[in-house]
Order: structure tokens, then C-alpha cells, then sequence
């Protein structure tokens, strides 16, 4: 069942790339209509795609997906960019690229559970520790709508929403848990800052006023054709968002780090209020980048995840996943309007975004060098910040965020090279 | 003086203010929303674009691509990527106006391009 869905979000999503109709890599989606209206050849679109992608699968979707054993949607789905674009046109495309995304989709899964066996038979065994990278995402999460408030609105008002974050975690935490009847209820700590600090955040944007002066740009007039094409795929798009749904409550993949991190330790509630908060964060960039070039995203505004994420049935999950992608691409012409009308929503949406990669960023780092250290303690710690510091300036660096968990897996690797040489001695434990 | 608007989508005020440090009092920033910084450009309201985001071409160019086409954009970071000198001065040449990366790689390439749009 797990490798027959992943097969088919992997076909699926490849054959999707390759038609022309979503793409992921929200880089690559404004190209696409300079390659559908022959104003780029196949050639040069195929290596924009790789050029786009591949650095991303590599340095930030594999590691992210090995540290937690859940396969980060990034992995796939711009692999799937890559195999599309790279795939011929027509029938024969659609055949190839079908086929190759089913194989590597499965291959990622058998791939991920092969690595992970390997690591598990090492004379070390670090994978107990390698479980740490994410113990300060599970704590931290919750303050990125302080710091969203902060970008927009200053620093003032982002400290007193982490404070009232603050106030409400630990109040839940003392007092969060009571009965209904004969049910127990138990709020998350976490769970519950993180929403009062979203509800903070929302609040702040939607009271920000259009410029009067700013010239109005109708996008949706302006690129009519564009839009609907999209509507004209919604058959399509209902499928992949399904399939993604489905894949996700099954627990084979997640949208993003965080919630990953999150479903890695059973906490779904936590994790789909994160995944939802990021949607908000991606509304206004699929939302414009789709008007604009005609193309969609296969996980379209990433709400998709959110219905995996509540709901523990495939089939069930599958059906809602399919309606909301569906109601997405309904309603873009409403949410362009509405996105109009509250700037502060938009650029609410940039600052999540910038928010959730500071954040992740910071904490990945941290949670790599807590992994490496209970590894090696001492030279954990000593490869980990060299590693990122020397990142920092090379040429061709990996993503920030992705360098906690590859650093953590490379000391992982180390040890083991070095217990073979006697330079290393496991750590007794008590 | 030129006129350089920051829409891209992400990390704005780093980025304008990467571009004020090096560019002085001989440039003017503006931060905008990437549709309205797009339409700067093409209006002649603004020189050039300068946007960021995780792609490098995604939320950072979009809209300037959507509104200018590609002729006038180049992505000149992306993740685990950044162009050479070389290669961006050559974007520059060929006259292009709006500038996309990974904010990550601000610090590297906008001084690259500030120091060739400048003479």
C-alpha cells in the first residue's frame, strides 16, 4: 500500500511536470509558460529545472528526511520537476516520465529504509542520537508568529507576542488539562502558544490599510488565460492533491521540516496547526505565481498536508485532499482579489516564510550539534561548527538549514570510520 | 542616482539595507511589494529589481518575470548554487534589470552586482 501510493504521487506528479500543468519548485514555475509559449527550448528549460532543483533534493531534502525517517515532500516532488522536464513531449512523455517518477518515488522509500537499516547495523549506532536533531524544533516552533509580527510591525510588538505565547504555554501546561464528561482533554502546551501567537499575527495583518497611492494591478484580468487553464486542470490537480493528502496520513511524507519533525514524535495536532500556518505563509506565492504563469503546484497551497496530517484514514484523507486543492483553484480569483484588499496578508505571507526558515535554520543547527555532541561529545560539537562556518563562505553551499542534520549524520559516519581505527570509543551508557 | 526597488519576497529590509551600505547616497531603495516593484521597472519608475527567496527564482522573481519576461531577469543564486563574477557581470551586460537569489546568499551576490551597476 505505502509503495503503491508513493508510486503513484511520484508518476503522477512527474506526468503533471511534464504536461505543463504543476510544477513544485516555485522557481520553476515562472519559467514554464517561457518554455510552453516557445520562448525557451526544452533543452535549456530541462537544465533550469535540474540546475533549480537538485541542489535542494541533495542538500536539503534527503538529510531532513533521514534525521526523522519520514520522507520530506521536497525529496519527491522536485526529483518529479526534474524527471517531467527532462522527459520528451507528447504520448511518449507522458508514458517515461510516469514511469520514472513510479520508480523513483518507490526508490526514495526503499531507498530512505535502506539507509537507515545500513546505519543501524554500524559497529556505532547513532541512530537514538540522530533522533536528537529535532528536540529544538518540538520546543521552538511556536515562536515564528512572534517573529513574523516582528518583521512587519517591529520589534516591540513581536516581543509582546512572545510574551503572551509565553504566558499561554505555561499556563496550558499547568492548567491545560481537564474533563469533559468522561473525556480527558489534555492541551498542548506548544500547540496552544502557537496559536495565540497566529492569532496575534493575524490580527495585526488584516488591520494594515492598501497604500492608496500603490497603482492596482488586476493580476487576475491581466493573465485571464493563464487562470483559466488552471481551472481547466482542476480534474487533474484534485488527484495529486489527494494522492498527497493520502501519502501523509499514511506517514510517508510531510510538506515541511517542521511538521516532519513534529509527526516523527506522534505529535499531529502540533504539526498540522505548523502545516497551517505555513499554507497561510505560501497562499499569496502560489496564489500569484499560479495567475501569472498558468501553472500550479502539485501540493498546491500546502493545505493539502493539513488534511493528512488530522486525518488518520487514506481513503478519507485522499476525498478531502482532492476537494481542497480543488476549492483552491476555485477561489483564486477571490483570494487575488482578497489579497488585494489586505496587503498585510501578503506580506504576512513573505514573513512566515522568512520566519520559518530563520527558525528552522537556528534550530536544526542547534538540534545537529545536540545530536553530534551525544554522539561524540566534544568533537561533535567541534565538526558540526566547522562545518557551518566553512559552508558559510564556500561557493557552493549547502542550504543553511540542512547543515544541523548533515553534520549530525556525517559525525555519525565519522565515528564509525574512526571506532574501525580505534580513535573512537563509544560512549558507556549508564 | 539610481533606483533600485526590493520586491522578491523574502528577507526585504536585509536586502535593502545590504543595498544602502554599498550603494550609498549615489542610489535611492525602496522596498515594494513584488508586484509593484515589478511594475516600477516597467514603468521607468526604477532601474533595477533586486528580489529574494528560497529559490533564488520562485517568490523572488515571479512577478518581475510575469510582468517584465524573462529577458530581463536572471537568477544569479539558488540553493547550493551561487553564479560566478563572471557570469553575473555578464547578466548585467546583457541588460538585465531584475535580480533574483536565496536570501542566504545576499551578503555574496548583491555586492557583485551593486559594484557593476554603480560605474
Amino acid at each position: 500500500m505505502k509503495f503503491i501510493i508513493i508510486a503513484l504521487i511520484g508518476a503522477f506528479a512527474a506526468i503533471l511536470a511534464n504536461k505543463g500543468v504543476a510544477v513544485f519548485n516555485d522557481g520553476l514555475r515562472p519559467i514554464m509558460p517561457e518554455y510552453l509559449e516557445g520562448r525557451m527550448s526544452k533543452k535549456a528549460l530541462a537544465a533550469t529545472s535540474f540546475a533549480l532543483g537538485f541542489g535542494l533534493v541533495i542538500g536539503f531534502g534527503i538529510p531532513v528526511s533521514v534525521a526523522a525517517n519520514i520522507i520530506l515532500i521536497h525529496s519527491i516532488l522536485l526529483g518529479t520537476d526534474i524527471i517531467g522536464t527532462w522527459s520528451p513531449n507528447g504520448k511518449k512523455g507522458m508514458v517515461i516520465s510516469g514511469a520514472i517518477g513510479a520508480i523513483y518515488g518507490v526508490g526514495l522509500v526503499v531507498g530512505l529504509k535502506f539507509v537507515v537499516d545500513v546505519f543501524s547495523m554500524l559497529p556505532v549506532n547513532f541512530l537514538p542520537e540522530l533522533g536528537m536533531v529535532s528536540v529544538p524544533i518540538i520546543a521552538a516552533f511556536a515562536t515564528f508568529p512572534a517573529l513574523v509580527v516582528a518583521y512587519q510591525y517591529g520589534v516591540k510588538n513581536g516581543a509582546i507576542t512572545l510574551a503572551l505565547s509565553f504566558l499561554v504555554r505555561q499556563i496550558v501546561q499547568y492548567y491545560g488539562k481537564f474533563e469533559i464528561g468522561s473525556a480527558k482533554v489534555a492541551l498542548n502546551p506548544e500547540g496552544m502558544a502557537l496559536l495565540v501567537g497566529m492569532i496575534i499575527m493575524i490580527i495585526f495583518a488584516v488591520r494594515e490599510k492598501p497604500d492608496p497611492n500603490a497603482q492596482a494591478v488586476d493580476l487576475v484580468s491581466l493573465f485571464s488565460d493563464r487562470v483559466k487553464k488552471i481551472k481547466k486542470n482542476v480534474p487533474y490537480l484534485a488527484v495529486m492533491g489527494g494522492l498527497i493528502a493520502a501519502g501523509t496520513s499514511m506517514l510517508i511524507i510531510a510538506g515541511d521540516p517542521i511538521s516532519l519533525n513534529l509527526l516523527s514524535k506522534g505529535k499531529n495536532v502540533e504539526a498540522a496547526l505548523t502545516a497551517l500556518a505555513r499554507g497561510i505563509g505560501f497562499v499569496p506565492l502560489v496564489a500569484t505565481t499560479a495567475i501569472a504563469t498558468g501553472v500550479y503546484g502539485p501540493a498546491g497551497m500546502t493545505f493539502v498536508f493539513v488534511v493528512g496530517l488530522l486525518i488518520s484514514n487514506p481513503i478519507l484523507a485522499f476525498i478531502v485532499g482532492a476537494v481542497v486543492i480543488t476549492l483552491e483553484v476555485l477561489l483564486l480569483d477571490f483570494i487575488a482579489k482578497f489579497l488585494d484588499k489586505f496587503p498585510g496578508m501578503k506580506n504576512c505571507g513573505d514573513n512566515i516564510r522568512t520566519a520559518m526558515s530563520k527558525i528552522l535554520e537556528v534550530a536544526l543547527l542547534i538540534g545537529g550539534m545536540m545530536a553530534a555532541n551525544a554522539m561524540a561529545p566534544g568533537l561533535g560539537l567541534f565538526i558540526v561548527v566547522g562545518i557551518y562556518t566553512l559552508n558559510k563562505i564556500s561557493k557552493k553551499p549547502i542550504v543553511d538549514m540542512a547543515v544541523g542534520p548533515v553534520g549530525a549524520i556525517f559525525v555519525g559516519i565519522l565515528i564509525n570510520i574512526l571506532y574501525l581505527f580505534g580513535l573512537y570509543i563509544p560512549v558507556v551508557i549508564k | 542616482m539610481i533606483r533600485i526597488v526590493v520586491g522578491g519576497q523574502m528577507d526585504k529590509d536585509r536586502v535593502a539595507e545590504i543595498i544602502k551600505k554599498l550603494g550609498g547616497d549615489k542610489v535611492s531603495v525602496e522596498i515594494k511589494t513584488d508586484i509593484q516593484a515589478a511594475l516600477a521597472i516597467k514603468t521607468n519608475q526604477a532601474d533595477y529589481y533586486f528580489g529574494a527567496c528560497n529559490t533564488g527564482g520562485g517568490g523572488a522573481l515571479a512577478m518581475a518575470i510575469a510582468l517584465l519576461g524573462m529577458p530581463l531577469c536572471a537568477t544569479v543564486s539558488m540553493p547550493g548554487n551561487i553564479r560566478s563574477e563572471g557570469e553575473i557581470i555578464k547578466e548585467i551586460e546583457d541588460g538585465k534589470k531584475a535580480f533574483g537569489f536565496t536570501p542566504q546568499h545576499a551578503e555574496q551576490v548583491i555586492p557583485v552586482i551593486m559594484n557593476n551597476i554603480l560605474i
